[in-house]
């Protein structure tokens, strides 16, 4: 995993990446500095990434998180902060109402170091577990073709199916 | 301050076996080749321990993916939930 890997995706689809990883981003800032008797998050797409480490002792579950809740929500900021980076065309960030018909298929190449592999990964990962959350999806059968939301959701497993086998490549 | 967990270098066959256990538990989200890519960037285990360990997990629902001290098997837990894979300490059967 030393070597850089390149992403190519169209333009449409890194301005539509980049929306949703902004709002992944405002979603963990809503979530607030953890204050100092660290409770579990209220939204439960926030919790499912920081989950109860013991299921039967509820004082070392709530130690556990006084100890690491923070820093996992700090570095899901800072991983979603590096991935909206290497999404950037030109320094700027893209929005899907500024691609135009012609430009939605212009491929981007995305070049990602061994950190920014890390980021996107875990990044991919987290937003597909919100998605999660949001969708109800429990079980491996749940899929409402109907709703577009499913859309995203397998697209991100799509993309993230596709950087890990660029890995093993 | 965010902790570099992939700094952490923590082999398996330096710990002593130990009472705890850190277990990861199935969930319908996380992607077979994503959980078998951490198992083997993470633990360091082989193509075909990480793939077991995985199907484990998918199969039986939960699988042991360490044993050894707590506090090595809650720096595992975090490590774990650091890649969004639902992980959990446990005390060891006796």
């Amino acid at each position: 995993m030393s070597t850089k890997v390149l992403m190519e995706l169209s333009l449409l689809e890194a301005a539509h990446l980049t929306d949703l990883v902004e709002q992944f981003a405002d979603l963990l800032a809503e979530s607030g500095e953890a204050d100092e008797r660290t409770p579990a998050p209220d939204d439960p797409a926030i919790l499912r990434l920081v989950p109860d480490a013991y299921r039967t002792d509820d004082d070392a579950a709530h130690e556990f998180r006084r100890l690491t809740q923070g820093d996992l929500l700090a570095r899901r900021r800072d991983d979603a902060a590096l991935v909206l980076g290497t999404l950037q065309r030109d320094g700027q960030a893209l929005q899907p109402a500024d691609i135009d018909r012609v430009d939605a298929e212009t491929p981007l190449i995305v070049e990602l170091d061994p950190a920014s592999v890390s980021a996107w990964l875990r990044t991919l990962t987290s937003v597909r577990l919100v998605l999660a959350t949001r969708l109800g999806i429990t079980d491996d059968d749940a899929h409402d073709a109907d709703d577009p939301r499913f859309g995203v959701y397998d697209w991100l497993g799509f993309r993230l199916e596709g950087l890990l086998q660029a890995l093993e490549d | 301050m965010t902790i570099p967990l992939e700094d952490i270098d923590l082999r398996l066959d330096a710990a002593t076996a130990g009472p705890w256990q850190a277990v990861v538990w199935n969930d319908p989200v996380n992607l077979m080749s994503y959980v078998t890519h951490v198992f083997r960037t993470y633990f360091g285990y082989t193509r075909e321990r990480a793939e077991q360990l995985m199907l484990a997990v998918h199969h039986v629902g939960h699988a042991v993916v360490a044993e050894g001290a707590r506090e090595q098997m809650e720096l595992h837990v975090q490590a774990m939930h650091d890649y969004g894979l639902w992980a959990t300490v446990r005390e060891g059967d006796a």
